[in-house]
């Protein structure tokens, strides 16, 4: 596993996925709907897959000595990988962003605590979509992509709204830090487990579909 | 000992299927595989590695089942499809960096004698390597590893004639070595030249899996005028076609000396062409 993980990022990491962890300052917007910041997450792993496609990387690691479920295994732990450094990454923006006194967001969700677990669950909304279908056919990247991302959009528009509609988001989790840190952490948390589930169903599933392919 | 036996093969495609397909390879020995295109070379060879899932049969290398010891096994085979084609924009040395590290076994002074022996730069990319050159650095990466077996489909294919002549040389240094090459091609001069034995697919089955001499001494070939085709003559003929002057046709030589027709020596690719075109008939 170490050894595909170093091919993960020596060889099938693109360019543009690290590029994309740099929006994560996105947060020093003072109006934007700051979910989208993990909609270029999705894209960057999207990147990884689709040049993939064109490098052969499938074969290539294929021929190599690993058991083909690790093969999946290995860049399910790359995209979590990516995944959470754009996370990490938004915290210092986050408070860079308190330093400047930059007034709560008005369009979504506050950039606090309560936004990594937005976070946590679209990338495992993301996760659960686009990897189990792009592992049932590597060929067919674009289309898991699509829906992927259309999943995750609706994801980002109900939980934006959220922040409008119901009592709980408004007036607890919409709110500048450190104000009800108790929930916002319990919230965080909750994200963290639904995304380790979703990320880790979607691994099975994707293992599953993938040892039953040809080549 | 024997490298590979492949026991039973079989496989089904709705427009092909791959019908219980046996054969074996001994240490040291090179095989070609041959048979025309869409004949089942490569779903043979991706069966072998379950890049293919086969519906029945099994691959045995060195004594263990595929399907029991997939990853000891991968590290002492290397399979070459064709040349390098992934990572077309990565530089060499990239690519090695990465592979080396899947094979306790690498031998980088192996790596460095053949990047000096092939003329391989590890800073250009496989995208600016000419096709012999991608499958030198294929090749390089497999014995860097100290394959004991070669997997090798269709290695020669688009190459020059120099280069397909300088990868036999290839081919037969390391079998003196010990190394066992599978090599499917349909360039049969080049198994002429260096396979100690052929196993022949058509549609789909093996037609023969014999030593290359045993294989071809089974066969003569005649030319024959309209006037020499006779009834008698022509039931006994293998694959018989319009020749520029005349007919040519094969013929068991046992056959053809008992009805006194003077008969050549068949070559591989004569014997595949007339059995190809029994087929059609």
């Amino acid at each position: 596993m170490k050894q595909l993980l170093y091919k993960e990022w020596r060889l099938a990491l693109h360019p543009a996925t690290a590029a994309f962890w740099a929006l994560s300052a996105m947060v020093l917007i003072p109006a934007y709907p700051y979910g989208v910041i993990f909609f270029y997450s999705a894209l960057g792993l999207f990147f990884v897959c689709l040049t993939g496609r064109e490098n052969r990387d499938l074969h290539y690691t294929l021929n190599l000595p690993v058991r083909k479920g690790d093969l999946v295994r290995a860049r399910m732990l790359f995209a979590v990988q990516a995944e959470l450094i754009q996370l990490a990454l938004v915290i210092p923006f986050m408070a860079l962003r308190n330093a400047l006194h930059i007034p709560p967001n008005p369009v979504g969700m506050d950039a606090n605590i309560a936004l990594l677990a937005v976070g946590f669950v679209l990338l495992g909304v993301y996760n659960l979509i686009f990897f189990t279908r792009y592992y049932r056919a590597p060929d067919k990247v674009g289309r898991a992509f699509v829906i992927g991302s259309m999943a995750q959009f609706a994801a980002i528009f109900v939980l934006e709204a959220l922040t409008h509609i119901v009592p709980f988001f408004r007036e607890r989790l919409d709110t500048p830090d450190p104000a009800y840190l108790g929930e916002k952490l319990a919230v965080l948390a909750v994200g963290g487990i639904l995304y380790a589930g979703m990320t880790w169903l979607a691994c099975r599933r994707a293992v599953r579909s993938f040892e039953k392919l040809d080549f | 000992m024997q490298a590979l036996a492949v026991r039973g093969l079989c496989k089904q495609y709705p427009a092909f299927t791959l019908s219980d397909v046996s054969f074996s390879v001994e240490e040291g020995q090179i095989m070609g595989l041959i048979g025309r295109n869409g004949a089942g070379k490569t779903t043979t060879l991706k069966c072998l590695l379950n890049l293919v899932h086969p519906d029945a049969g099994e691959a045995v290398f060195f004594g263990k089942r595929f399907a029991s010891a997939e990853l000891e096994i991968k590290q002492q085979i290397g399979y070459v499809a064709g040349g390098i084609d992934f990572y077309g924009k990565k530089r060499l040395d990239a690519i090695t960096s990465v592979t080396k590290r899947f094979y306790p076994t690498w031998d980088d002074a192996v790596y460095q004698e053949c990047t000096r022996r092939f003329e391989l730069d590890g800073r250009k990319t496989p995208e600016q390597l000419s096709a012999g050159m991608r499958v030198k650095y294929a090749l390089t990466l497999a014995m860097s590893h100290h394959a004991r077996l070669l997997l090798l489909d269709e290695p020669t294919s688009g190459l020059d004639p120099v280069s397909r002549d300088e990868l036999l040389d290839i081919f037969l240094g390391l079998s003196r070595e010990g190394v066992s090459i599978l090599f499917s091609t349909h360039i049969t001069s080049d198994l002429e030249r260096c396979a100690d034995g052929i196993t022949y697919i058509r549609r789909g089955k093996v037609a023969a899996s014999a030593p290359l001499n045993k294989f071809c001494s089974g066969y003569a070939c005649l030319n024959l005028t309209e006037n020499q085709l006779t009834d008698t003559v022509k039931a006994r003929l293998i694959g018989m076609k319009p020749a520029k002057v005349g007919y040519t046709a094969l013929i068991a030589p046992e056959d053809a000396q008992a009805m006194g027709l003077r008969a050549e020596p068949a070559g591989l690719e004569t014997i595949m062409i007339h059995l190809e075109k029994e087929d059609a008939q």
